[in-house]
Order: C-alpha cells, then sequence, then structure tokens
C-alpha cells in the first residue's frame, strides 16, 4: 500500500513539476525535442529574469516566420559565453530551441550558432 | 439698452472676481504645508509604537539571538530539482484543491500553462516565493528580519519586535503577508497571515483562502551554513490538517541579488507566457494578411 502511494507521488510530481528556473510555466514548451533555426535576428534584449530574442525565418512555405526565443537570465548565460552585445538585428544565426508544443514559431533557447561560427550553449544546466 | 445691460455685467463681473479667487485659493492651497497629522497620515506613522528601524527600537535591550540569517541564499536543490515545491506529501485537499490537481495534469498532459498568474505579473507570494530560483538577500536586526528576493525583487519582513499581529478588521492583505516571529530556544518561530488570495497559488495552482496560515520553525545548521524552515501550513477550507513541508537554502557568499523587474512587454517577448502566445499570434495574423493583400488588390 505504501509503495503504492510513492509511485502515485512520484507520478503527480512529474506530471505537476514545472521548470522553476523559467518565471512561470514550461509547459508549453515540448522538452523531449529540438530543431534548428537558421535566421536574422530581429532584436535582442538582454534582461532580467529572461533574455530573449527574435530570429525572422523562412517555413517550409517559403513564408517569412519571427521566431520568439526564450533564454534563462544574464546571469545564467554569461557562464556559457553571453554578452550584451553578442547578438544584433541583422546578424545570422543558427539556434537550437525546444519548440512550442503547438507548432507556432516559438521555442526555448538551447544552443546557437553565431555568424562567425562560434556556438554557445548547448547543455541543460541543473 | 444701458439700464438692461446693467446687471447681467455686474453679474459676469461677480462670477469672474469668483473663479479667480477659487482659482488662486485652490493653488495656494496645493502649495501650502501639511498639517503634523496628514504628515503623518501620509507616512505611515504608527499609532503608539516604534517602526521596527526606529533607533530607540533598534537600542531596546533584548536578549541575544541565537543566530543571525543575515547574508545570501539560495533554495538548495542538490538532492532534487523538485524542492523547490511544497509536496508531495500533500494533505487532503477539499474540493478546490482536488479539482486544482486534476485541471493542473489535464493541463500540463495537453502541453498548456495552468494558473500560470507569475508569468502574468502577478506576485508569487508566500511560501512560493521562498524557493524561487533566484538568491535571497536577508537582514536580521534586533526588531525585524529584512528579506529581499532576487526574483522579481519582492519583499519581506519579519517583525522580532514584540508587536503583535495588525487587527484583522484592518489588516491589508498581501502577497506574502504579515509576519510576527518570536524566540523559542535555538529556533525563530514566524507566523505569518493576511494573504491575498487572488491569483496567489502554492505550486501547481492549488488554491488559499483568506484563513491561509504559515507557521515557520527557522533553524541555522552547519556552523551557520544552511538555513533549514520548516513550513507548517493550514487552511481549514481547503485542506484537511496541517501541511508540513521543510526546505534548506545554501549561504552564499558569492552572489548578490539583482534588479529584476516582471513586466508586461518583457512577456510579450517570452513564448511560454499567455500573452507571448498572443504576440505569435498576432505576428501570424499580420504576417498572413501581408502575404494576402496582392491577391486581394
Amino acid at each position: 500500500m505504501k509503495a503504492t502511494k510513492r509511485v502515485i507521488g512520484s507520478v503527480a510530481l512529474l506530471l505537476f513539476s514545472t521548470p522553476a528556473y523559467v518565471h512561470h510555466s514550461g509547459a508549453m514548451f515540448d522538452l523531449s525535442k529540438e530543431v534548428q533555426v537558421s535566421g536574422t535576428v530581429v532584436e535582442f534584449h538582454w534582461s532580467n529574469p529572461h533574455a530573449n530574442f527574435k530570429v525572422s525565418a523562412m517555413n517550409p512555405a517559403g513564408q517569412e516566420e519571427i521566431w520568439a526565443v526564450e533564454m534563462n537570465s544574464p546571469n545564467n548565460l554569461v557562464r556559457e559565453g553571453w554578452k550584451r552585445t553578442t547578438l544584433k538585428p541583422g546578424d545570422k544565426v543558427t539556434v537550437t530551441v525546444r519548440p512550442l508544443r503547438d507548432g507556432k514559431p516559438g521555442g526555448q533557447y538551447v544552443s546557437i550558432m553565431l555568424a562567425d561560427g562560434t556556438v554557445l550553449g548547448g547543455e541543460q544546466k541543473r | 439698452m444701458k439700464g438692461s445691460a446693467g446687471p447681467y455685467l455686474r453679474c459676469l463681473a461677480a462670477a469672474v472676481l469668483l473663479f479667480a479667487c477659487a482659482a488662486a485659493w485652490a493653488q495656494q492651497d496645493r502649495s501650502a504645508g501639511l498639517s503634523q497629522s496628514r504628515q503623518d497620515e501620509l507616512a505611515h506613522k504608527h499609532d503608539g509604537y516604534y517602526g521596527a528601524l526606529a533607533p530607540q527600537n533598534l537600542a531596546k535591550h533584548r536578549p541575544k539571538p541565537p543566530f543571525d540569517l543575515t547574508g545570501t541564499w539560495f533554495v538548495d536543490l542538490r538532492r532534487s530539482f523538485l524542492d523547490f515545491m511544497f509536496g508531495p506529501p500533500y494533505p487532503e485537499f477539499y474540493e478546490a484543491g482536488k479539482t486544482a490537481m486534476k485541471e493542473a495534469a489535464a493541463a500540463r498532459a495537453a502541453g498548456k500553462p495552468y494558473r500560470d498568474s507569475i508569468g502574468q505579473c502577478y506576485p508569487a507570494g508566500m511560501p512560493m516565493i521562498m524557493t524561487r530560483v533566484w538568491p535571497t538577500n536577508i537582514i536580521q536586526l534586533p526588531t525585524a528580519v529584512f528579506m529581499t528576493f532576487g526574483f522579481t525583487n519582492s519583499f519581506r519582513v519579519i517583525y522580532l519586535d514584540g508587536r503583535p499581529h495588525t487587527d484583522s478588521d484592518i489588516a491589508v492583505p498581501s502577497y506574502n503577508g504579515e509576519s510576527i516571529g518570536h524566540w523559542e530556544g535555538d529556533t525563530l518561530v514566524v507566523n505569518t497571515k493576511y494573504f491575498e488570495t487572488n491569483e496567489h497559488w502554492i505550486d501547481m495552482g492549488l488554491p488559499i483562502s483568506d484563513q491561509f496560515e504559515i507557521t515557520e520553525r527557522i533553524r541555522l545548521l552547519d556552523k551557520g551554513m544552511t538555513l533549514q524552515i520548516e513550513y507548517i501550513m493550514t487552511d481549514p477550507m481547503n485542506w484537511k490538517g496541517e501541511w508540513h513541508s521543510t526546505h534548506r537554502w545554501l549561504r552564499q557568499d558569492y552572489s548578490d541579488v539583482p534588479e529584476v523587474e516582471c513586466l508586461p512587454n518583457l512577456n510579450e517577448n517570452l513564448p511560454s507566457t499567455e500573452k507571448g502566445q498572443q504576440a505569435i499570434e498576432k505576428r501570424r495574423t499580420e504576417s498572413n494578411k501581408t502575404n494576402a493583400a496582392p491577391e486581394g488588390k
């Protein structure tokens, strides 16, 4: 009986837990997938509690889409080499994200390849 | 003709004079100094007791406290990242809590947020603010413990100067509540109540009522390097008995609390928030209109 309760508790924990390093629910992101988006940086915000940027990219239908990329806090990003000046509008980048589950153009930042070939990120840090 | 216009002109002149006097009086009133009672009112002056930072209050003789919480702390997640949560184990919830558990599970399975109030800039509130994954500054004085949380710079005070809780008839509900503490041996015991319940949840969206109360039993361990708090939470409207949860924080001597604001326009850039989702949808709609425009012409 006790073992059953423990199993139920664990399942509940997995179901309900949210990644608290974001300041809100992370349920919208598909954490089991990673997709790469190549395009042009539209804007970059170096801000607390989350840095973020947007990339203009072509979808398979040949239409332009703006991808919104959500990042961790600058304090964490500095540790993988990010700076306030790392991105500027017009930069060509390839960003890897955990995409939104509903297929909209947005995702949670995983890593990025900058125009000069520099790669930042790539690990889920805990 | 002259005789008939005279009274009207006199009336008009009187009205202009009255208006000018009233305007001058209003101007004078705004620039006049405040009365002492109005000054006290605006400064939130207490009725008959010192504020926690009053030199006279700080200087009062009190027994030496068994420890000093002053420092920067970060929740200990080394055992499990999920230790930021206050359950499981959970108490036996009543209807609202049971419903929240079910709805939260369904939302998560559908990849949707549930009661994502923090993502809309509502305060995390107690107890969740204590375990947000940001450092916390704590300053302990003889009269109070001040906490500034890295997460949205939320603020909390635990009064230690012997004051009672505010009369419930005039207490203003807040997300971190009103905290009054006292020492019991090597433990700081804190009672917190008077919570704002609007958009204020525990863990995945469990509701609280205005009868929610928290008792914290605070201790310092490991020669002052570990802060441990045992939470005993009651809410007779939402669960049966006491909800217990114990958490630890580690002293962070190489960290500080930065300025962190929750801004609605920032959230428009974050795809995991509702505002971020709406922004994506809006961009998509505008893009579709632009693409469709040539055909329409």
